[in-house]
Protein backbone atom coordinates (compact mmCIF):
# COMPACT_ATOMS: atom_id res chain seq x y z
CA UNK A 1 0.00 0.00 0.00
CA UNK A 2 1.45 3.18 -0.94
CA UNK A 3 2.16 6.20 1.32
CA UNK A 4 3.30 8.67 -0.99
CA UNK A 5 3.14 8.55 -4.73
CA UNK A 6 5.03 11.61 -7.11
CA UNK A 7 4.46 11.42 -11.13
CA UNK A 8 6.19 13.05 -13.25
CA UNK A 9 7.20 16.69 -10.62
CA UNK A 10 9.10 18.98 -11.39
CA UNK A 11 9.27 22.34 -8.92
CA UNK A 12 10.76 25.33 -9.59
CA UNK A 13 11.33 27.95 -6.59
CA UNK A 14 9.73 31.17 -6.79
CA UNK A 15 11.75 33.76 -9.50
CA UNK A 16 13.97 30.91 -10.64
CA UNK A 17 14.55 29.74 -14.09
CA UNK A 18 15.97 26.52 -13.65
CA UNK A 19 13.84 23.48 -11.57
CA UNK A 20 14.87 21.97 -8.88
CA UNK A 21 13.14 19.11 -9.62
CA UNK A 22 13.00 17.31 -13.15
CA UNK A 23 10.53 14.98 -13.78
CA UNK A 24 10.49 12.91 -10.63
CA UNK A 25 8.45 10.27 -10.20
CA UNK A 26 8.40 8.00 -7.03
CA UNK A 27 6.44 5.83 -4.89
CA UNK A 28 7.08 5.22 -1.35
CA UNK A 29 5.30 2.17 0.28
CA UNK A 30 4.09 1.72 4.17
CA UNK A 31 6.69 -0.57 6.05
CA UNK A 32 9.26 0.91 3.20
CA UNK A 33 12.64 3.06 3.78
CA UNK A 34 13.90 5.25 0.76
CA UNK A 35 16.77 7.12 0.60
CA UNK A 36 17.36 9.93 -1.53
CA UNK A 37 21.40 10.73 -2.02
CA UNK A 38 23.20 13.19 -4.23
CA UNK A 39 25.35 15.85 -4.37
CA UNK A 40 24.62 18.79 -2.60
CA UNK A 41 21.63 20.95 -4.68
CA UNK A 42 20.50 17.36 -6.26
CA UNK A 43 16.87 17.94 -4.80
CA UNK A 44 16.80 15.86 -2.17
CA UNK A 45 15.49 18.40 0.25
CA UNK A 46 13.16 20.08 -2.48
CA UNK A 47 11.77 16.31 -2.86
CA UNK A 48 11.23 15.58 0.90
CA UNK A 49 9.27 19.27 1.18
CA UNK A 50 7.01 18.27 -2.28
CA UNK A 51 6.48 15.16 -0.09
CA UNK A 52 5.07 16.87 2.82
CA UNK A 53 3.14 19.62 1.21
CA UNK A 54 5.28 22.29 1.65
CA UNK A 55 6.09 22.92 -1.58
CA UNK A 56 4.89 25.11 -3.38
CA UNK A 57 2.26 25.62 -0.02
CA UNK A 58 4.96 27.62 2.07
CA UNK A 59 7.74 27.96 0.20
CA UNK A 60 6.13 29.35 -3.14
CA UNK A 61 7.34 28.58 -6.67
CA UNK A 62 5.17 26.20 -9.24
CA UNK A 63 4.64 22.45 -9.32
CA UNK A 64 3.94 20.18 -12.61
CA UNK A 65 2.90 16.64 -12.09
CA UNK A 66 0.94 15.13 -9.57
CA UNK A 67 2.11 14.76 -5.59
CA UNK A 68 -0.24 12.39 -3.56
CA UNK A 69 -0.09 11.32 0.34
CA UNK A 70 -2.17 8.96 1.66
CA UNK A 71 -0.97 9.36 4.66
CA UNK A 72 -0.27 12.43 7.47
CA UNK A 73 3.40 13.43 6.65
CA UNK A 74 5.83 14.85 9.24
CA UNK A 75 9.15 16.35 8.41
CA UNK A 76 12.15 16.97 10.21
CA UNK A 77 13.94 19.62 8.65
CA UNK A 78 17.66 20.38 8.04
CA UNK A 79 17.59 22.62 10.62
CA UNK A 80 15.58 20.93 13.63
CA UNK A 81 16.67 24.16 15.99
CA UNK A 82 13.67 26.14 14.11
CA UNK A 83 11.06 23.56 14.63
CA UNK A 84 10.90 24.31 18.65
CA UNK A 85 8.09 25.80 19.63
CA UNK A 86 9.31 28.28 21.58
CA UNK A 87 6.09 27.69 24.04
CA UNK A 88 7.81 25.29 26.42
CA UNK A 89 9.52 24.98 29.51
CA UNK A 90 10.12 21.12 29.54
CA UNK A 91 11.15 18.99 26.72
CA UNK A 92 7.79 16.68 27.48
CA UNK A 93 6.09 19.76 26.83
CA UNK A 94 8.02 20.72 23.71
CA UNK A 95 7.05 16.97 22.68
CA UNK A 96 3.40 17.52 23.24
CA UNK A 97 3.40 20.86 21.25
CA UNK A 98 2.48 18.70 17.79
CA UNK A 99 0.25 16.65 18.97
CA UNK A 100 -2.24 19.19 21.72
CA UNK A 101 -2.10 21.31 18.59
CA UNK A 102 -3.76 18.04 16.99
CA UNK A 103 -6.55 18.50 19.07
CA UNK A 104 -6.00 14.74 20.64
CA UNK A 105 -7.67 13.89 24.16
CA UNK A 106 -4.92 14.62 26.85
CA UNK A 107 -4.61 11.04 27.15
CA UNK A 108 -3.42 10.55 23.91
CA UNK A 109 -1.40 13.50 23.92
CA UNK A 110 0.43 11.90 26.71
CA UNK A 111 0.45 7.94 25.22
CA UNK A 112 2.18 9.67 22.19
CA UNK A 113 4.75 11.94 24.21
CA UNK A 114 6.05 8.76 26.63
CA UNK A 115 6.37 6.90 23.96
CA UNK A 116 8.46 9.32 21.61
CA UNK A 117 10.74 10.25 24.42
CA UNK A 118 11.21 6.56 25.08
CA UNK A 119 12.39 5.71 21.64
CA UNK A 120 14.04 8.55 21.50
CA UNK A 121 16.10 7.90 24.78
CA UNK A 122 14.80 11.74 25.82
CA UNK A 123 13.80 10.30 29.45
CA UNK A 124 16.87 11.92 31.42
CA UNK A 125 16.25 15.37 29.29
CA UNK A 126 12.35 15.22 30.07
CA UNK A 127 12.20 17.67 32.51
CA UNK A 128 15.08 19.95 30.76
CA UNK A 129 14.52 23.66 29.15
CA UNK A 130 14.88 22.54 25.87
CA UNK A 131 16.94 25.82 25.66
CA UNK A 132 19.95 24.55 27.54
CA UNK A 133 20.10 21.45 25.05
CA UNK A 134 22.94 20.73 22.88
CA UNK A 135 22.11 20.98 19.40
CA UNK A 136 22.20 17.02 19.24
CA UNK A 137 19.91 17.01 21.97
CA UNK A 138 17.56 19.37 20.93
CA UNK A 139 17.75 17.15 17.58
CA UNK A 140 16.50 14.51 19.38
CA UNK A 141 13.46 16.42 20.92
CA UNK A 142 12.27 17.46 17.56
CA UNK A 143 12.64 14.37 15.83
CA UNK A 144 10.08 12.92 18.76
CA UNK A 145 7.73 15.88 18.76
CA UNK A 146 7.32 15.03 14.97
CA UNK A 147 6.98 10.92 15.97
CA UNK A 148 4.31 12.03 18.93
CA UNK A 149 2.22 12.91 16.22
CA UNK A 150 2.12 9.94 14.86
CA UNK A 151 2.11 10.03 11.29
CA UNK A 152 2.30 7.50 8.81
CA UNK A 153 5.09 9.08 6.37
CA UNK A 154 7.75 10.34 8.06
CA UNK A 155 10.07 12.88 6.30
CA UNK A 156 14.00 13.51 7.51
CA UNK A 157 16.57 15.60 6.11
CA UNK A 158 19.71 14.54 7.40
CA UNK A 159 18.00 13.75 10.69
CA UNK A 160 21.39 12.50 12.00
CA UNK A 161 23.26 15.20 11.65
CA UNK A 162 23.91 16.61 14.73
CA UNK A 163 24.03 13.33 17.06
CA UNK A 164 26.59 11.21 18.81
CA UNK A 165 27.76 7.77 17.42
CA UNK A 166 25.12 6.86 19.88
CA UNK A 167 22.51 8.72 18.91
CA UNK A 168 23.06 8.16 15.31
CA UNK A 169 22.44 4.38 15.84
CA UNK A 170 19.29 4.87 18.02
CA UNK A 171 17.98 6.79 15.46
CA UNK A 172 18.64 4.43 12.80
CA UNK A 173 17.41 1.04 14.79
CA UNK A 174 14.24 3.45 15.45
CA UNK A 175 13.39 4.22 11.59
CA UNK A 176 13.74 0.24 11.00
CA UNK A 177 11.66 -0.12 13.79
CA UNK A 178 8.99 2.52 12.70
CA UNK A 179 8.74 1.11 9.02
CA UNK A 180 8.19 -2.52 10.73
CA UNK A 181 5.34 -0.67 12.30
CA UNK A 182 3.88 0.13 9.08
CA UNK A 183 5.29 3.63 8.41
CA UNK A 184 6.89 5.39 5.27
CA UNK A 185 10.08 6.75 5.28
CA UNK A 186 11.76 8.77 3.01
CA UNK A 187 14.66 10.25 4.12
CA UNK A 188 17.67 12.80 2.96
CA UNK A 189 21.15 12.47 4.24
CA UNK A 190 24.90 12.66 3.60
CA UNK A 191 25.84 9.58 5.81
CA UNK A 192 25.95 7.25 3.30
CA UNK A 193 27.62 4.38 5.38
CA UNK A 194 24.65 3.96 7.42
CA UNK A 195 22.30 3.43 4.51
CA UNK A 196 23.39 -0.54 4.16
CA UNK A 197 22.15 -1.13 7.20
CA UNK A 198 19.02 1.20 7.13
CA UNK A 199 17.64 1.91 3.83
CA UNK A 200 15.29 -0.68 1.49
CA UNK A 201 15.82 1.30 -1.74
CA UNK A 202 18.54 4.40 -2.81
CA UNK A 203 17.33 7.14 -4.78
CA UNK A 204 20.06 8.90 -6.46
CA UNK A 205 19.17 12.11 -7.53
CA UNK A 206 21.46 14.67 -10.00
CA UNK A 207 20.21 18.20 -10.93
CA UNK A 208 16.94 17.51 -9.49
CA UNK A 209 16.24 14.36 -11.62
CA UNK A 210 16.51 10.54 -10.37
CA UNK A 211 19.90 9.23 -12.20
CA UNK A 212 19.52 5.62 -10.28
CA UNK A 213 16.86 3.68 -8.36
CA UNK A 214 18.11 0.34 -6.41
CA UNK A 215 19.15 -1.69 -3.32
CA UNK A 216 22.37 0.32 -1.02
CA UNK A 217 24.15 -2.36 -3.02
CA UNK A 218 24.28 1.05 -5.73
CA UNK A 219 26.32 2.73 -3.22
CA UNK A 220 28.89 0.84 -4.39
CA UNK A 221 28.50 0.92 -7.72
CA UNK A 222 31.28 2.23 -10.04
CA UNK A 223 29.60 5.23 -11.33
CA UNK A 224 28.17 6.55 -7.56
CA UNK A 225 31.82 5.91 -6.18
CA UNK A 226 33.16 8.27 -9.21
CA UNK A 227 30.27 10.74 -8.15
CA UNK A 228 31.32 10.72 -4.80
CA UNK A 229 28.00 8.63 -3.60
CA UNK A 230 29.73 5.55 -2.61
CA UNK A 231 30.28 4.43 0.89
CA UNK A 232 33.82 4.94 2.45
CA UNK A 233 34.40 1.23 2.15
CA UNK A 234 33.27 1.00 -1.57
CA UNK A 235 35.38 4.08 -2.40
CA UNK A 236 38.57 2.88 -0.63
CA UNK A 237 38.65 -0.25 -2.42
CA UNK A 238 37.87 1.76 -5.88
CA UNK A 239 40.69 4.01 -5.30
CA UNK A 240 43.02 1.39 -4.18
CA UNK A 241 42.61 -0.40 -7.93
CA UNK A 242 41.32 -3.85 -6.62
CA UNK A 243 38.56 -4.75 -9.56
CA UNK A 244 35.08 -5.09 -8.28
CA UNK A 245 32.29 -5.47 -7.57
CA UNK A 246 33.21 -3.13 -4.58
CA UNK A 247 32.49 -4.12 -0.74
CA UNK A 248 29.67 -2.11 0.67
CA UNK A 249 30.45 -2.07 4.35
CA UNK A 250 33.45 -3.45 6.27
CA UNK A 251 31.76 -6.98 6.43
CA UNK A 252 31.53 -7.19 3.12
CA UNK A 253 34.93 -6.52 2.21
CA UNK A 254 36.11 -8.58 5.37
CA UNK A 255 34.55 -11.67 3.21
CA UNK A 256 36.10 -10.82 -0.10
CA UNK A 257 39.47 -10.52 1.24
CA UNK A 258 39.27 -13.59 2.71
CA UNK B 1 55.90 29.88 22.56
CA UNK B 2 52.85 31.25 24.38
CA UNK B 3 50.43 28.57 22.84
CA UNK B 4 47.21 30.34 20.65
CA UNK B 5 44.32 29.22 22.96
CA UNK B 6 45.28 27.50 26.76
CA UNK B 7 42.23 26.24 29.09
CA UNK B 8 43.17 26.40 32.87
CA UNK B 9 41.15 24.47 35.08
CA UNK B 10 37.91 25.72 33.36
CA UNK B 11 34.64 25.54 34.91
CA UNK B 12 30.87 26.56 33.71
CA UNK B 13 27.61 25.51 34.51
CA UNK B 14 23.83 26.73 32.57
CA UNK B 15 22.39 28.08 36.46
CA UNK B 16 22.04 24.69 38.11
CA UNK B 17 23.55 22.73 34.89
CA UNK B 18 26.81 21.63 35.00
CA UNK B 19 28.88 22.03 31.41
CA UNK B 20 32.23 21.86 32.29
CA UNK B 21 34.56 21.20 35.07
CA UNK B 22 38.13 21.45 35.50
CA UNK B 23 38.96 21.87 31.79
CA UNK B 24 42.94 22.29 30.54
CA UNK B 25 44.32 21.91 27.59
CA UNK B 26 46.78 24.05 25.04
CA UNK B 27 46.86 24.81 21.56
CA UNK B 28 50.22 25.57 19.77
CA UNK B 29 50.43 27.38 16.24
CA UNK B 30 49.40 25.39 13.50
CA UNK B 31 47.66 22.27 15.45
CA UNK B 32 44.77 20.86 14.36
CA UNK B 33 42.74 19.25 16.78
CA UNK B 34 39.50 17.81 17.16
CA UNK B 35 37.02 18.27 19.96
CA UNK B 36 34.87 14.86 19.99
CA UNK B 37 32.32 13.48 22.67
CA UNK B 38 28.99 12.76 23.20
CA UNK B 39 25.90 15.10 22.78
CA UNK B 40 26.07 17.51 25.83
CA UNK B 41 29.11 17.02 26.64
CA UNK B 42 30.24 20.19 26.82
CA UNK B 43 31.68 20.84 23.55
CA UNK B 44 29.62 23.89 22.23
CA UNK B 45 29.92 25.33 25.31
CA UNK B 46 34.01 25.65 24.90
CA UNK B 47 33.69 27.34 21.65
CA UNK B 48 31.49 30.18 23.42
CA UNK B 49 34.27 30.59 25.81
CA UNK B 50 36.96 30.91 23.71
CA UNK B 51 34.44 33.38 22.14
CA UNK B 52 33.88 35.22 24.63
CA UNK B 53 29.78 35.08 24.90
CA UNK B 54 30.39 33.23 27.98
CA UNK B 55 32.80 33.50 31.22
CA UNK B 56 34.52 30.83 32.90
CA UNK B 57 32.91 29.99 36.20
CA UNK B 58 36.51 29.33 37.62
CA UNK B 59 39.32 29.35 35.86
CA UNK B 60 41.19 31.12 33.28
CA UNK B 61 40.37 30.64 29.19
CA UNK B 62 43.80 31.99 27.47
CA UNK B 63 43.88 33.52 23.33
CA UNK B 64 47.14 34.31 23.69
CA UNK B 65 48.17 36.37 26.20
CA UNK B 66 43.94 37.68 26.26
CA UNK B 67 42.73 36.26 29.19
CA UNK B 68 38.79 36.39 27.76
CA UNK B 69 37.09 37.67 30.93
CA UNK B 70 38.99 40.97 29.81
CA UNK B 71 38.09 41.19 26.54
CA UNK B 72 34.71 41.75 24.65
CA UNK B 73 33.73 39.01 21.77
CA UNK B 74 34.60 41.73 19.17
CA UNK B 75 38.34 41.77 20.30
CA UNK B 76 38.69 38.35 20.76
CA UNK B 77 37.42 38.42 17.16
CA UNK B 78 40.85 39.68 15.71
CA UNK B 79 42.30 36.35 17.35
CA UNK B 80 39.39 33.59 17.35
CA UNK B 81 37.30 33.19 14.06
CA UNK B 82 34.53 31.51 15.49
CA UNK B 83 32.13 29.44 13.73
CA UNK B 84 28.90 28.29 15.74
CA UNK B 85 26.57 24.80 15.70
CA UNK B 86 23.44 26.91 14.11
CA UNK B 87 25.51 29.22 11.23
CA UNK B 88 22.14 30.74 10.85
CA UNK B 89 22.91 32.89 14.01
CA UNK B 90 25.76 34.31 12.38
CA UNK B 91 24.51 35.58 9.09
CA UNK B 92 22.96 38.73 8.39
CA UNK B 93 24.12 40.32 5.07
CA UNK B 94 21.63 40.47 2.02
CA UNK B 95 24.42 38.65 -0.01
CA UNK B 96 26.94 36.11 0.76
CA UNK B 97 29.74 38.52 -0.35
CA UNK B 98 28.79 40.88 1.87
CA UNK B 99 28.69 38.92 4.75
CA UNK B 100 32.13 37.67 4.36
CA UNK B 101 33.34 40.82 4.10
CA UNK B 102 31.99 42.16 6.92
CA UNK B 103 34.73 40.50 9.23
CA UNK B 104 37.69 42.29 7.51
CA UNK B 105 36.13 45.32 7.10
CA UNK B 106 34.79 45.58 11.13
CA UNK B 107 38.50 44.28 11.91
CA UNK B 108 39.42 47.68 9.63
CA UNK B 109 41.69 46.39 7.32
CA UNK B 110 42.09 48.54 4.10
CA UNK B 111 39.39 47.94 1.96
CA UNK B 112 41.68 46.14 -0.89
CA UNK B 113 42.92 43.61 1.60
CA UNK B 114 39.11 43.16 2.49
CA UNK B 115 38.72 42.20 -0.64
CA UNK B 116 41.57 39.74 -1.46
CA UNK B 117 40.59 38.26 2.19
CA UNK B 118 36.71 37.78 0.57
CA UNK B 119 38.05 36.48 -2.74
CA UNK B 120 40.43 33.65 -1.01
CA UNK B 121 37.75 32.15 1.41
CA UNK B 122 34.96 32.10 -1.03
CA UNK B 123 37.50 30.57 -3.64
CA UNK B 124 38.60 28.26 -0.48
CA UNK B 125 35.14 27.04 0.01
CA UNK B 126 34.19 26.68 -3.88
CA UNK B 127 31.41 29.62 -2.98
CA UNK B 128 32.35 32.37 -5.62
CA UNK B 129 29.22 31.13 -7.83
CA UNK B 130 26.82 31.56 -4.81
CA UNK B 131 28.92 35.34 -4.00
CA UNK B 132 25.58 37.46 -5.10
CA UNK B 133 23.40 35.10 -3.56
CA UNK B 134 20.86 35.77 -0.14
CA UNK B 135 22.57 33.91 2.30
CA UNK B 136 18.77 32.51 3.16
CA UNK B 137 18.35 31.47 -0.70
CA UNK B 138 21.13 28.91 0.06
CA UNK B 139 20.21 25.29 1.60
CA UNK B 140 21.56 25.02 4.80
CA UNK B 141 24.54 22.92 4.08
CA UNK B 142 25.91 26.22 1.80
CA UNK B 143 24.66 28.90 4.69
CA UNK B 144 27.02 27.01 7.07
CA UNK B 145 29.90 26.64 4.78
CA UNK B 146 29.10 30.84 4.05
CA UNK B 147 29.55 31.44 7.47
CA UNK B 148 32.88 29.33 7.38
CA UNK B 149 33.72 31.97 4.86
CA UNK B 150 33.37 34.41 6.67
CA UNK B 151 35.11 33.12 9.49
CA UNK B 152 38.37 32.39 6.77
CA UNK B 153 38.27 35.72 6.11
CA UNK B 154 39.29 37.34 9.67
CA UNK B 155 42.29 35.04 9.07
CA UNK B 156 42.97 34.66 12.75
CA UNK B 157 45.23 32.86 14.90
CA UNK B 158 42.62 30.27 15.94
CA UNK B 159 39.75 29.04 14.63
CA UNK B 160 37.03 27.21 16.50
CA UNK B 161 34.83 24.91 14.03
CA UNK B 162 31.45 23.78 16.07
CA UNK B 163 30.53 21.30 13.13
CA UNK B 164 31.34 22.82 10.06
CA UNK B 165 30.60 19.80 7.74
CA UNK B 166 26.58 19.07 8.55
CA UNK B 167 24.73 18.48 5.27
CA UNK B 168 27.82 18.48 3.02
CA UNK B 169 28.66 16.52 0.16
CA UNK B 170 32.20 14.29 -0.37
CA UNK B 171 33.18 16.95 -2.50
CA UNK B 172 32.39 20.04 -0.85
CA UNK B 173 33.73 18.12 2.98
CA UNK B 174 36.96 17.32 0.76
CA UNK B 175 37.11 21.34 -0.27
CA UNK B 176 36.63 22.50 3.39
CA UNK B 177 39.41 19.76 4.22
CA UNK B 178 41.66 21.46 1.60
CA UNK B 179 40.62 24.82 2.40
CA UNK B 180 41.55 24.13 6.62
CA UNK B 181 44.63 22.35 5.78
CA UNK B 182 45.75 25.60 3.57
CA UNK B 183 45.25 27.86 7.03
CA UNK B 184 46.93 25.63 8.91
CA UNK B 185 49.97 25.35 6.99
CA UNK B 186 49.98 28.79 6.69
CA UNK B 187 50.46 29.24 10.81
CA UNK B 188 46.38 29.31 11.93
CA UNK B 189 45.14 26.76 14.99
CA UNK B 190 42.34 24.83 14.22
CA UNK B 191 39.90 23.06 17.07
CA UNK B 192 37.13 21.58 15.09
CA UNK B 193 33.82 19.90 17.16
CA UNK B 194 32.54 17.53 14.79
CA UNK B 195 30.47 14.31 14.95
CA UNK B 196 32.04 13.52 11.11
CA UNK B 197 35.00 11.28 12.11
CA UNK B 198 35.41 10.67 8.53
CA UNK B 199 35.98 14.62 7.81
CA UNK B 200 38.04 14.39 11.51
CA UNK B 201 40.47 11.48 10.46
CA UNK B 202 41.07 13.49 6.96
CA UNK B 203 42.12 16.72 8.57
CA UNK B 204 42.90 16.66 12.38
CA UNK B 205 45.70 15.50 14.09
CA UNK B 206 45.26 15.52 17.73
CA UNK B 207 41.76 14.22 19.61
CA UNK B 208 40.47 15.66 22.66
CA UNK B 209 37.42 13.77 24.01
CA UNK B 210 34.97 15.52 26.60
CA UNK B 211 32.96 13.12 29.15
CA UNK B 212 30.41 14.97 31.13
CA UNK B 213 32.21 18.13 31.38
CA UNK B 214 35.80 16.60 31.50
CA UNK B 215 38.57 15.88 29.60
CA UNK B 216 39.09 12.34 28.80
CA UNK B 217 41.46 11.94 26.35
CA UNK B 218 44.32 13.89 25.12
CA UNK B 219 46.39 11.91 21.95
CA UNK B 220 46.84 11.56 18.57
CA UNK B 221 43.78 11.55 16.52
CA UNK B 222 44.99 8.63 13.93
CA UNK B 223 45.83 6.82 17.03
CA UNK B 224 42.35 7.15 18.65
CA UNK B 225 40.26 6.93 15.61
CA UNK B 226 41.63 3.40 15.11
CA UNK B 227 40.65 1.95 18.72
CA UNK B 228 37.32 0.78 19.04
CA UNK B 229 38.30 0.00 22.54
CA UNK B 230 39.10 2.98 23.19
CA UNK B 231 36.80 4.98 22.03
CA UNK B 232 33.24 3.10 23.09
CA UNK B 233 33.63 4.31 26.50
CA UNK B 234 32.73 8.23 25.25
CA UNK B 235 30.38 6.75 22.71
CA UNK B 236 32.16 6.65 19.81
CA UNK B 237 33.21 4.29 17.02
CA UNK B 238 35.69 4.27 14.62
CA UNK B 239 34.96 5.88 11.16
CA UNK B 240 34.52 2.96 8.39
CA UNK B 241 38.04 3.90 7.11
CA UNK B 242 39.91 2.93 10.65
CA UNK B 243 37.24 0.20 11.00
CA UNK B 244 38.48 -1.37 7.56
CA UNK B 245 42.28 -0.70 7.96
CA UNK B 246 41.66 -2.62 11.70
CA UNK B 247 39.29 -5.52 9.97
CA UNK B 248 42.10 -6.27 7.30
CA UNK B 249 45.00 -5.53 9.53
CA UNK B 250 46.30 -2.64 7.34
CA UNK B 251 50.02 -1.85 7.68
CA UNK B 252 49.91 1.35 9.77
CA UNK B 253 46.44 1.21 10.53
CA UNK B 254 45.73 4.41 8.29
CA UNK B 255 42.41 6.28 8.96
CA UNK B 256 42.34 8.30 5.83
CA UNK B 257 40.85 7.15 2.58
CA UNK B 258 43.75 7.78 0.29
CA UNK B 259 46.28 6.00 2.51
CA UNK B 260 44.40 2.86 3.34
CA UNK B 261 43.83 2.84 -0.55
CA UNK B 262 47.15 3.04 -0.97
CA UNK B 263 47.90 0.52 1.57
CA UNK B 264 44.81 -2.26 0.45
CA UNK B 265 46.92 -2.20 -3.18
CA UNK B 266 49.98 -2.76 -1.53
CA UNK B 267 48.89 -5.59 0.48
CA UNK B 268 46.75 -7.19 -2.72
CA UNK B 269 49.84 -6.79 -4.92
CA UNK B 270 51.49 -9.21 -2.50
CA UNK B 271 48.65 -11.71 -1.29
CA UNK B 272 48.50 -14.79 -3.74
CA UNK B 273 46.17 -14.59 -6.59
CA UNK B 274 42.80 -16.27 -5.52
Amino acid sequence: MRSLTLEGVSFWYPATDSPALRNVSLHVARGEIVALVGALGAGASTLLLVAADLAPRVTGGRLTGSAARHDRSGIVLPTPWTQASGMAFSVWDEVAFGPANLGWPTHEIARQVDRAIEQLELAPLASRDPVTLSGGELQRVIIAAILAMDPGLVLLDEPAAELDSDGARTLWRLIRLLAKEGKAVLLATSTLDALPEVADRVVWLEDGAIRAVGPPDLLADVAACDAGLGTSVATVWRTSGLPGPYPLTVAHALRRWR
Amino acid sequence: MIPVLRLDGVSFSYGSVPALADVSFDIAPGERVALLGRNGAGKSTVVRLIAGLQRPDEGTVWVGDWDTRDCAPEELARRVGSLFQHADQQLFASSVRDDVSFGPRALGVGEREVERRTDDALEDLDLTPHAAHHPYDLPPALRKLAALAGVLALEPALLVLDEPTIGLDRALRARVTRGLLERSAAGAALLVITHDLTFAAETLERGLVLDRGTLACDEPLAALLGDATRLEPFGLEPPPVAALSAALDLPGRPVRAAEAARELARVARGRPAP
